[in-house]
């Protein structure tokens, strides 16, 4: 079974307090040995010196041996010469340090352990007639190092619980914005997305995650707002045909009629059912677009005949308004793209122009390589022109300018926002260069023949 | 001529049922996959329109069981379903012609009438309504010995409207037989409606009797209706 991860917090404090523990176990572990080394030096020399003072004292006044006890505090020591013990303390005797002597050879000077516990640091310096062998009770020094072992045992836990401790809480304070901005994010839903983090200090790490957090709700944000809209022009425009249909057909049922009018009145639910129609079937071709359903077959396509070709589709009705339409092309353009869809496109973008410059008006296609060599075909009109505010958004569906007016002229609000797709799902882009009241151009931008 | 009509959308069966018996066919109707495949199987037909979302048995596996039986009769398929991978199965299956839903009756009728009249002699060159003549070979058209002048389209669409005389051609069969546009989103409605005018301009202004009519919400129509 796999442990679950741990918090970013518990993360950081388990290192922190690891990498304290260590320090702190290095640090005693240095401590004990240095101590060590001085106390146990000292003893050696002390010892040293007590041999030394006994050998002098053996040569020069050996009658004195008894009183070096007492003179010189040299407490524990034997004298033996040619074999026979000369001179043996009281105190040694009843350590019984002669036990810590292996032979009567010398001996370098060793910790031995008395039969009461006690520690006796013990040499023997080994003349050829005689043998010096004399101990100091090293207790003390150890009980010191033994303490300050247990001192440091008993406080090095307590230094890393602290490090723990306060590393934790370290963590948490670091680590405190992160927990607000959850806390923030938890409360944003569909309904509030126009709430954001708070960014504390915008230039430090976690500021800057806000801002990245925040500039990512505010796309969210606008692709609500967007699909709202859309939401609520879609039911308005499919319930206006939908109520007109339910009103005429009422109002046919109240009286009797004769059969002429029963005709009209058929015709016109008719007429609002092809509207419908219509509707449907441009919705769907954009939402099959969005899933990626219709996928363009690309070709090489000469943009100029195909320019011409929808020209003359709709002629009659720049015809019917009086108004000029030409297309130019300086020379053979050619562009990858399916035809099919590309022809939907520009249909769309010319039908527009037609539709919006008044009578009398002119319509300009044009096919031309842009000044990247890129293919385009330009549709320049002398309607109206397209305010600065619109020109984002007159390509989103069902958008409209003036939405009394358009509905009037018969669109569906989707010409553009299906111009706009027929282009993108060829690889291109339709720029708007417009003008107040002089008048607008979209120019079909495509990718080249490689 | 009978025909087989394998439907359950019952307001949809019986439109289909009266408007096919009004255009004097035998009309059987079956209204899940399995009554239309036993049908369809067991008794000649000169037709089946078959729905493709059907109960009990789904309108694609009736025609592919149909088509692995050796049963020949054209089919002829209605579907609400209108993407293209869907209309590729179909023919692919053996349907001979397909109609996406909502679709509209006289278009319906007039591609019944041709795929019921396939394998016979070519139409003729030279189609006549009352005193109205076109002739094919030539592309003249003149009315009470007058040639009249047309474009391409306009003499399209008379064309159209002669082959289907006193009955209604709706603008999905103009889009799709004069300006070859099945999609149905693009912006053709105006500019049918633009040359329409522009046509009775030049064969019906200049006399008496008026021969093109507009039936309000379904389409046009040639001479008096077949009632």
């Amino acid at each position: 079974m796999r442990a679950r991860p741990l918090s970013v917090r518990a993360r950081l404090t388990l290192w922190h307090a690891g990498v304290l523990t260590l320090i702190v176990c290095a640090f005693s572990a240095g401590i004990v040995i240095l101590v060590k080394a001085s106390l146990f030096e000292g003893v050696d020399r002390q010892l040293l010196r007590a041999l030394t003072t006994i050998d002098w004292v053996y040569h020069h006044e050996p009658d004195e041996i008894g009183d070096l006890a007492s003179e010189s505090g040299i407490a524990l020591f034997q004298l033996t010469v040619g074999g026979k013990l000369r001179h043996q303390t009281e105190g040694w005797e009843r350590v019984g340090l002669s036990r810590a002597l292996p032979g009567s050879g010398a001996i370098p000077p060793t910790s031995w352990t008395a039969p009461d516990g006690r520690w006796y640091r013990v040499q023997a310096v080994a003349e050829p007639s005689y043998t010096i062998a004399a101990a100091i009770d090293e207790s003390a020094r150890r009980d010191t190092l033994w303490t300050l072992v247990a001192i440091l045992a008993m406080g090095a836990p307590f230094a890393v619980g602290l490090a723990i401790a306060g590393g934790y809480f370290l963590a948490g304070r670091v680590l405190s914005p992160v927990g607000a901005m959850a806390d923030k994010a938890r409360e944003i839903t569909a309904d509030s997305l126009g709430e954001r983090l708070p960014v504390g200090n915008p230039q430090d790490e976690f500021g800057r995650l806000a801002t990245v957090f925040n500039d990512t709700l505010s796309r969210l944000h606008d692709a609500f707002d967007r699909l709202r809209r859309f939401t609520s022009d879609a039911s308005h425009e499919l319930r206006t045909p939908l109520t007109a249909m339910r009103s005429v057909g009422e109002i046919a049922l109240q009286v009797p009629l004769e059969a002429g009018t029963y005709r009209d009145v058929i015709g016109s639910m008719l007429e609002e059912v092809d509207r419908l129609t219509r509707l449907v079937d441009s919705l769907l071709m954009l939402t099959r677009a969005d899933s990626g359903a219709a996928q363009p077959v690309r070709e090489a396509v000469e943009l100029s005949a195909l320019a011409g070709n929808v020209a003359e589709h709709l002629r009659v009705l720049a015809e019917e308004k009086k108004q000029t339409l030409s297309v130019q092309s300086a020379a053979p353009v050619a562009a990858v793209c399916d035809p099919a869809i590309l022809r939907i496109g520009l249909m769309n973008l010319l039908h527009n122009a037609i539709k919006y410059t008044p009578n009398g008006g002119a319509i300009h296609v044009r096919t031309a390589a842009t000044a990247s060599g890129q293919p385009s075909i330009e549709v320049q009109d002398t309607g109206p022109g397209i305010p600065a505010a619109h020109r984002e958004r007159i390509f989103e569906r069902f958008y409209r300018m003036d939405p009394g007016r358009a509905r009037e002229s018969g669109g569906s609000g989707l010409g553009l926002a299906i111009a706009r797709w027929a282009v993108a799902a060829n690889g291109g882009r339709i720029e708007l260069e417009s003008e107040e009241s002089k008048g607008s151009l979209f120019r079909i931008v495509l990718p080249g023949v490689a | 001529m009978r025909i087989l009509v394998i439907e359950d959308e019952k307001k949809v069966a019986k439109a289909l049922q009266e408007g096919l018996e009004a255009e004097r066919y035998e009309v059987r109707m079956a209204a899940d996959g399995e009554e239309g495949f036993s049908l369809a199987s067991r008794d000649s037909f000169d037709l089946v329109l078959l729905d493709l979302s059907l109960p009990r048995r789904d309108g694609i596996d009736v025609l592919t069981s149909l088509r692995k039986r050796r049963v020949a009769t054209p089919v002829f398929i209605l579907t609400a379903r209108d993407a293209v991978e869907d209309r590729v199965l179909g023919l692919d299956r053996g349907a001979d012609d397909y109609l996406v839903k909502p679709f509209t009756f006289p278009e319906l009728f007039a591609r019944i009438r041709a795929l019921l009249r396939r394998g016979r002699a070519d139409p003729s060159l030279k189609l006549q309504h009352e005193d109205l003549h076109m002739d094919l070979a030539t592309r003249k058209v003149a009315r009470r010995e007058q040639p009249l002048e047309l474009t391409g389209k306009e003499f399209e669409i008379l064309e159209c409207l002669l082959r289907h005389p006193g009955r209604i051609v709706s603008r999905e069969m103009l889009a799709r037989d004069v300006w070859h546009v099945s999609a149905r989103a693009t912006p053709l409605d105006n500019v049918i409606d633009v040359t329409m005018t522009r046509l009775r301009r030049k064969i019906d202004d200049p006399f008496e009797k008026k021969l093109l009519h507009t039936v309000r919400g379904a389409g046009f129509v040639l001479g008096a209706r077949h009632e």
